[in-house]
């Protein structure tokens, strides 16, 4: 069976007025927040968000030897005939590199076999990196769906849009079951959220915002680096707070430029992005991060609420 | 990157975000709008009880003809026969009257409305281009004609709709201009003149001009709101050629002579519609009010209340209740009496105080995956002052309004192919 043994179980509980489940998913603690008395419900679509999350993982993950991702990564130069979920996730994927001009680039995975983020002062020298980055780059790879092909050696990692995928897919699934079986209660709102990737459906009632206690990535799980107040919209934060190198006094982050094989420079420790949806603002965060010193103009420019530590 | 193309970023993310979450539902419909057909037809039996019988069949098709790219042709072929009020007002004799045509001579009973005997068929034709010029913005221009014997209309239109507000609001501008040409058999008769002596002249137009605004909004997740406004002037030759009026005599009112009838030569008129869909978990219900006013003196408020109920999975069925009550214009009346007939004068039953109650039903039924058939039955009873506080010596013992019942019956298909 899998690889990675998954805990699936979930919890329940009543809070102020509204009902908190919770489980584990994608190395994260995840929760749904829903505002409805009917406690069978909200056991239901505990139960709807905690497969889905579940799912994608499974059916995502590097880490796992039974998927589609592991398949493609082990073709050793094959093409591979991928399903149709499969398929939009690439040409998210292909459009979001284009969109970054190649910083963002679902192959650049490869580039940790040099760069170990320990906190260390390990810093690969040149030659190692440039034959790395070799097999870096959306332009090396044949992606005409439903065939992708990559050169021996390469790689891919959904990793940076799999949680946001995983919330907003939730969201919609949740909707769904909702429109189903509510009819006396037709603008029950709800919040996901995969361990500080949130999606906030609409206000609570009385239009009351949401409070949701964020993540501190630097003590992930444990401490909570704030609250935000949110009626609706996407959240998502890309950090590197435990991740990174120091040598000579400069810190390098783990986010690496796939264009160079380098660490930017002067980027944030970690940036919250607030957007239409998840997905959005997860990958303004993340495009943000490639930007370095840029980050808080780019953002600015994009005309979206957003922090950075 | 430049500060412009960085803006832009946030967009393209979203319409990317946009597409791979709405997954295989987007491919399927791309599918489906690529290179196949949308038709619907149907056809129309109504049949005013003594009077005027149409049987219209139409076709409308649509198709992708690009990305976001529409065109629609629509068809519609009526064949009219019966009898319509010719205007002139009920006496206690037999009334004789000439065709328009001149070919003709009816002879109406004493009592009875009078009427034209007619046949005719109309043929409209109609083209709409659907596009959108931006993610947000949908223009559509429409062409349409139609023809009939004696009459020829031909109508452009431009909208334009801007989705705002992640397109849970929509905003509508309209622009409409038509041309009608009128050319009856003969001549169209001098209007206010003498039946019976009134110059013939050739070939009348009117041509009008209509702007529109409208709002929908999405209220949550069930309720949909739409409000219309529309503003219409049109000019030229505004008569019914075909409708005559009676002078009547202010003793006894006896029928003396026949005039054609007579309108402005202008017309303005504003609309108010609004609309509500509200979805409850299966069925939906749709409520919409309409006001009309014009500056002949015309108000009129519609009330139309559409339930439809889910029979299951495949079929419904959509009873439907509409009210329609009207004020008459002010040139209006069942007859004129001799020697105060107005410069602007109609004894139209369109243009009379009225009211009038519809009550439908419709049964839709899929067929496949995509085609659904339905058949919809209507009675319509229509009614006036038929005693009116104005009638003349024995005026009052007759039926000056005569009431009018309609019955529609309509089968519809729509496929794809």
């Amino acid at each position: 069976m899998s690889q990675v043994p998954i805990n699936q179980s979930t919890e329940l509980i009543q809070a102020d007025g509204y009902w908190v489940g919770r489980f584990q998913a994608m190395a994260s603690p995840c929760e749904i927040l829903l505002e409805t008395e009917d406690s069978a419900l909200a056991k239901r679509l505990l139960q709807i968000a905690a497969d889905e999350a579940w799912r994608i993982e499974a059916k995502f993950s590097r880490y796992r030897k039974d998927n589609i991702v592991h398949q493609i990564n082990t073709s050793k130069g094959k093409a591979v005939s991928v399903d149709e979920e499969t398929a939009g996730l690439l040409d998210y994927a292909q459009r979001c590199c284009e969109l970054s001009e190649g910083r963002f680039d679902i192959t650049s995975g490869v580039l940790r076999e040099v760069w170990r983020f320990d906190g260390s002062d390990n810093i690969p020298d040149i030659p190692q990196v440039k034959q790395v980055l070799a097999r870096v780059g959306w332009d090396k790879l044949y992606w005409q769906q439903p065939n992708l092909q990559l050169q021996d050696g390469m790689e891919i990692d959904l990793g940076g849009i799999g949680k946001e995928y995983a919330v907003d897919r939730t969201v919609l699934l949740l909707q769904e079951a909702l429109q189903e079986a509510l009819q006396q209660e037709p603008d029950t709102n709800f919040v996901v959220n995969f361990g500080g990737d949130i999606y906030v459906t609409g206000p609570r009632k009385g239009d009351e915002p949401w409070v949701i206690a964020l993540d501190d990535p630097r003590a992930s799980g444990v401490l909570s680096s704030g609250q935000i107040q949110l009626r609706r919209g996407g959240v998502a934060t890309s950090g590197d707070a435990r991740r990174f190198l120091v040598k000579d006094g400069v810190r390098y982050s783990h986010i690496l430029d796939p264009t160079t094989g380098w660490p930017v420079a002067d980027a944030p420790h970690s940036v919250t992005v607030i957007a239409g949806n998840c997905m959005e603002a997860g990958m303004l965060a993340t495009f943000a991060m490639l930007q370095g010193k840029q980050a808080k103009i780019f953002l600015e420019e994009q005309g979206v609420p957003f922090w950075t530590i | 990157m430049q500060l412009k193309k960085k803006q832009s970023i946030r967009d393209a993310l979203a319409v990317a975000t946009c597409t791979l979450l709405s997954g295989v539902s987007q491919t399927q419909a791309t599918e489906v709008n690529d290179d196949r057909w949308e038709l619907d037809t149907a056809i129309l039996f109504y049949s005013e009880k003594d009077r005027v019988e149409v049987i219209a069949p139409t076709a409308t098709a649509k198709k992708a003809i690009g990305e976001d790219e529409f065109i629609t042709l629509r068809a519609v072929y009526d064949s009219l026969t019966g009898a319509s009020p010719n205007g002139a007002s009920p006496t206690n004799t037999a009334q004789t009257f000439t065709s328009p045509s001149g070919e003709s001579t009816l002879t109406t009973q004493a009592g009875e409305t009078p009427m034209w005997e007619f046949r005719d068929m109309r043929l409209a034709l109609g083209v709409d281009w659907e596009r959108s010029t931006s993610r947000t913005v949908r223009d559509t221009l429409s062409a349409d004609i139609s023809k009939e014997r004696d009459y020829f209309s031909g109508a452009l239109s431009a909208n334009r709709n801007w989705d705002l507000n992640d397109r849970l609001t929509t905003i509508s501008a309209g622009l409409g201009v038509n041309y009608d040409l009128i050319s009856p058999e003969g001549g169209v008769p001098d209007a206010g003149q003498t039946v019976a002596t009134a110059k013939v002249l050739g070939d009348e137009s009117k041509t009008g001009t209509s702007v529109l605004f409208g709002i929908t909004q999405v209220i949550n997740r069930r309720t949909l709101m739409q409000l219309n406004y529309m503003h219409a002037e049109s000019s030229g030759y505004l008569n019914d050629p075909y409708k005559i009026l009676s002078v009547v005599d202010s003793g006894t009112g006896a029928t003396l002579q026949y005039l054609y009838e007579k309108r402005p030569d202008s017309r303005s008129s504003d609309v108010l519609f609004w609309k509500m869909v509200y979805h409850l978990s299966e069925d939906v219900l749709h409520l919409s009010y309409r006001y009309f006013q014009d500056d002949w003196g015309i108000k009129s408020h519609t009330v139309d209340l559409a339930y439809r109920y889910e029979l299951g999975e495949k079929s419904y069925l959509r009873p439907r209740v509409r009210y329609y009550t009207q004020s008459g214009a002010d040139f209006y009346n069942h007859s004129f009496v001799n020697g105060s007939v107005p410069t602007y004068a109609s004894a139209d039953s369109r243009l009379a105080e009225m009211d009038s109650v519809t009550l439908g039903i419709k049964y839709g039924r899929k067929v496949g995956s995509d085609s659904e058939f339905s058949v919809r039955l209507e009675q319509m009873v229509q009614s006036g002052k038929d005693h009116p506080s104005d009638a003349i010596g024995f005026q009052q013992q007759l039926d000056l309004y005569a009431e009018l019942e309609a019955t529609t019956i309509q089968f519809s298909y729509s496929t794809t192919f």
